[in-house]
């Protein structure tokens, strides 16, 4: 690092941020992308399917239908990039960069790793250095953001069924804040701060949210869905049976808000694994080494990652009266009752 | 009229969805391990063009019409089948006949022409029901498409040709014995527009 840093002339900090950006958003790219082949193969495989395997390397080798992957990057480059006459034309075309760049930026804070020191230096695993005052404040406001996107492409799209789907869409995210927020909330007073490591710290502690607060991880969880538009709350993009807000996208801006779900599903995941399932903490092994710690993350991550394909292909998509049913008179008193709950053992001295 | 439609009173456990939507999660999870212990050629999808669906044999596919021994065909152009086709896509012309080298030399009438637009049928079998002669059967055969629609009509010649598995009889082909190339061959290749005699 030291040498590294000596030859392109900054410091070690900035040479080791970057390099930390660029592992991360690759990786969350990386497993994006992935992803849509292990949605496509694991749901065929759960619903007694084939999946993808007509796409072959080089016309002979199978992979397991990996050469769709391939298949799809082409097709999306080459494909014409239609651009409706109606439509206004810079919020068009900035629309899926504002789906994407939240969906990907929301990963940043959360810890992937243990911190270790090397040559006198602490280095820490996560973009966002631990005690920078934001905090697992700063996923739940991309998180709001990321409506942005939806809206802007439902707007500029100037099409009457895109903007239903937007609102749609955008009402859904909006509604399911706030019993996200007070789910959070509760593990924050329970942890006395929000900083992803201090939570992770309490929980390598006095064991993972997932048993503490059984009912805040599921609001929870099911918020994250929500938040994601993955099924069964998928009212932004049905892509074959609702029109959804991207409607008017094809090509590569599509892809990019296909694949900024996905980014989405990674950051949600992360989430999760950070407030309730002890993020990159190894159980029974309390100073685990850093690369064990990484592994640890990584597994509960994909897990999670594939509960939302596995979820996705059991249930069937709620009906919008439903959903807005279960957001707001189901999970939000839920979450008070946990926030609730939390506060009262707390004052009865509690942990 | 009225319909009764049954309630069903859900428990409160069903009620909290989390217990039901676990035990379907199950069930999917079930079918995953199932399948990736399954072969995929061994899976419930057929792969169109790679694996074929073998039909029942009772299947109303694609016509034939049938021959004697000898080649000739078996349809006395008696029009029971025009009559009988509720789609009216079956159009017959008859012609007299009368060289007695051939079976059906005895019935003296034989259809000049046969026409079915294969686009109208709607496969309901009821020619094959009313033909007295047992002259016209459906087939197996399930792969009819075609560039256009005058290839979608089916002249005598091609008719006669569509056998699902050849029969031993040659094939007959309008240079023979008096008619045209039958256009659709018996494999399935789409052909040329085919002459509507
Ligand atoms: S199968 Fe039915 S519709 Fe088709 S030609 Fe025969 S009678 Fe007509
Ligand atoms: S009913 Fe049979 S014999 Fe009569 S015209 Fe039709 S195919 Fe020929």
């Amino acid at each position: 690092m030291e040498s590294v840093a000596h030859l392109t002339g900054l410091s070690a900090v900035t040479i080791w941020t970057l390099l930390k950006v660029l592992i991360v958003f690759s990786a969350v790219m990386g497993i994006g992308s992935l992803w849509t082949w292990v949605e496509r193969r694991g749901s065929a495989m759960l619903q007694d399917r084939i999946g993808p395997n007509r796409a072959l390397l080089f016309g002979r080798w199978q992979l397991l239908g990996l050469p769709q992957l391939v298949a799809d990057g082409i097709k999306f480059f080459f494909k014409e990039d239609q651009v409706p006459p109606h439509v206004t034309k810079s919020l068009f075309w900035l629309a899926p960069v504002l789906a994407f760049v939240p969906a990907l930026i929301g990963f940043a804070i959360i810890p992937f790793g243990r911190s270790f020191t090397y040559q006198g230096m602490p280095y820490h695993l996560s973009v966002l250095e631990p005690g920078n005052g934001m905090g697992m404040l700063f996923p739940l406001a991309i998180g709001a953001v990321a409506v942005y996107g939806i809206l802007v492409a439902a707007w500029s799209s100037n099409n009457k069924w895109a903007i239903l789907g937007g609102m749609r869409a955008s009402a859904q995210m909006v509604s399911y804040e706030i019993a996200l927020g007070l789910a959070v909330l509760a593990i924050f007073m329970r942890v006395g701060g929000y900083d992803p490591s201090e939570i992770i710290k309490d929980q390598m502690a006095g064991g993972w949210y997932f048993w503490r607060q059984p009912l805040g991880f599921l609001v929870f969880f099911t918020c994250m869905f929500a938040e994601s538009n993955r099924l069964p709350f998928d009212f932004a993009e049905g892509e074959a049976e609702i029109v959804g807000f991207h409607n008017e996208y094809g090509s590569m801006k599509f892809a990019l808000i296909a694949l900024s779900e996905y980014a989405h599903m990674i950051s949600a995941s992360g989430l999760i694994t950070t407030l309730y399932l002890g993020g990159w903490s190894v159980p029974f092994m309390p100073e685990a080494p850093v690369l064990l710690t990484i592994l640890s993350f990584l597994v509960k991550l994909l897990f999670l990652l594939w509960v939302f394909v596995w979820v996705r292909w059991t249930l069937p998509r709620f009906r919008y009266d439903q959903l807005m049913f279960l957001g707001w008179k189901v999970l939000l008193p839920l979450s008070m009752v946990n926030l609730i709950w939390n506060a009262w053992w707390m004052t009865r001295g509690g942990i | 009229m009225g319909v009764i439609v049954k309630k069903v009173e859900l428990s409160w456990l069903d009620r909290s969805y989390v217990w039901p939507i676990a035990q379907g999660m199950l069930i999917t999870f079930r079918h995953f391990l199932k399948q990736i212990a399954t072969p995929t050629s061994k899976r419930f999808t057929i792969q169109y063009p790679d694996m074929k669906k073998t039909l029942p044999a009772g299947y109303r596919g694609l016509h034939e019409l049938k021959r004697f021994e000898d080649g000739a065909i078996k349809c006395v152009a008696c029009f029971m089948c025009q009559e009988a086709c509720p789609a009216r896509c079956i159009s017959i012309e008859a012609e007299e006949f009368s060289e007695l080298n051939f079976t059906q030399g005895f019935e003296e009438k034989r259809p000049a022409a046969f026409k079915i637009d294969m686009l109208r049928c709607i496969y309901c079998g009821m020619c094959e029901e009313a033909c007295p002669k047992d002259a016209i059967w459906l087939r197996n055969e399930y792969e009819l498409a075609a560039y256009d629609r005058v290839s979608m009509n089916f002249g005598k010649w091609d008719l006669i040709n569509t056998y699902a598995e050849a029969d031993g009889k040659a094939r007959l082909t309008q240079g023979q014995e008096s008619p045209a190339t039958p256009s659709r061959p018996a494999s399935g290749q789409s052909g040329q527009p085919s002459d509507p005699a």
